[in-house]
């Protein structure tokens, strides 16, 4: 498993979280450019999910793979659907569903490391 | 009478969301891996994956009273399993959302028919439920 990328993707997430929270502090809702900085998150973590791939076929780690493959898909299918969710509504009800959104994404990248570890 | 999806609901929504993804998935791989290690506990990992799907839906969009039953048998589930899990530990592998209470998914599986039933409530007060 390569540890950059995964610190890169639980970066970036929390990156969006935190500025997901600032808006909820300023009692705003979800703006364009956050669904910009999401689909840059949802990017990673796509490339990551490739590159686990790769390195899971040339190295034979031995994973679970249902379980490691079902939470990188997790991530990948929560991500925009939550996005979508939140820009739906016009409170700051919306900057707090996305941060919560991009909580649970960093926190599967932790749940992911632990199923490589085995 | 206001929308179960609005404000917080929002948030209630994607929570169940999160919670249904993971007690289905987990669930379905479970039951496709390992079904005859466990079968009761594998399959009601599964059934309770689909009532929080459903509970999701239907608090999404305003369904509320499929959200009162999807929620109250949440309640009932968690209260059942979780009692169960910790009389007869043998017969239920720590394996489901509700074994322990939800101690696996920190509580959470507890937690949030109360507050799911508290919301549907909260919203529904000012009109007949419906």
């Amino acid at each position: 498993m390569i540890g950059a990328l995964v610190a890169l993707v639980v970066v970036a997430s929390l990156a969006l979280a935190t500025w997901a929270v600032v808006f909820v502090v300023r009692d705003r809702a979800v703006v364009l450019r956050q669904l910009w900085a999401a689909a840059v998150v949802e990017a990673l973590l796509l490339v990551q999910g490739v590159v686990q791939a790769v390195v899971l076929v040339r190295t034979g780690h031995a994973v679970s793979v249902p379980l490691f493959f079902g939470y990188v898909a997790a991530g990948l299918v929560l991500l925009p659907l939550a996005a979508a969710w939140a820009f739906a509504e016009r409170t700051r009800w919306s900057s707090v569903v996305l941060a919560a959104a991009a909580l649970v994404v960093a926190f599967l990248q932790l749940r992911l490391v632990q199923v490589w570890a085995g | 009478m206001r929308p179960t999806s609005g404000g917080f609901g929002r948030l209630l929504v994607l929570v169940y969301g999160v919670l249904a993804l993971a007690a289905t998935a987990r669930g379905a791989v479970q039951v496709a891996t390992a079904f005859h290690e466990a079968p009761l506990a594998y399959a009601l990992s599964l059934v309770s994956g689909l009532v929080y799907g459903a509970a999701t839906w239907a608090l999404a969009t305003d369904r509320r009273r499929t959200a009162w039953w999807c929620v109250g048998v949440e309640l009932v589930g968690v209260l059942v399993i979780g009692a169960v899990s910790r009389v007869l530990p043998g017969d239920f592998p720590d394996q489901t959302v509700w074994s322990g209470f939800g101690s696996g998914y920190g509580y959470v599986p507890l937690v949030l028919p109360f507050v799911g039933l508290g919301w549907l409530w909260r919203t529904g007060r000012s009109g007949p439920d419906q």
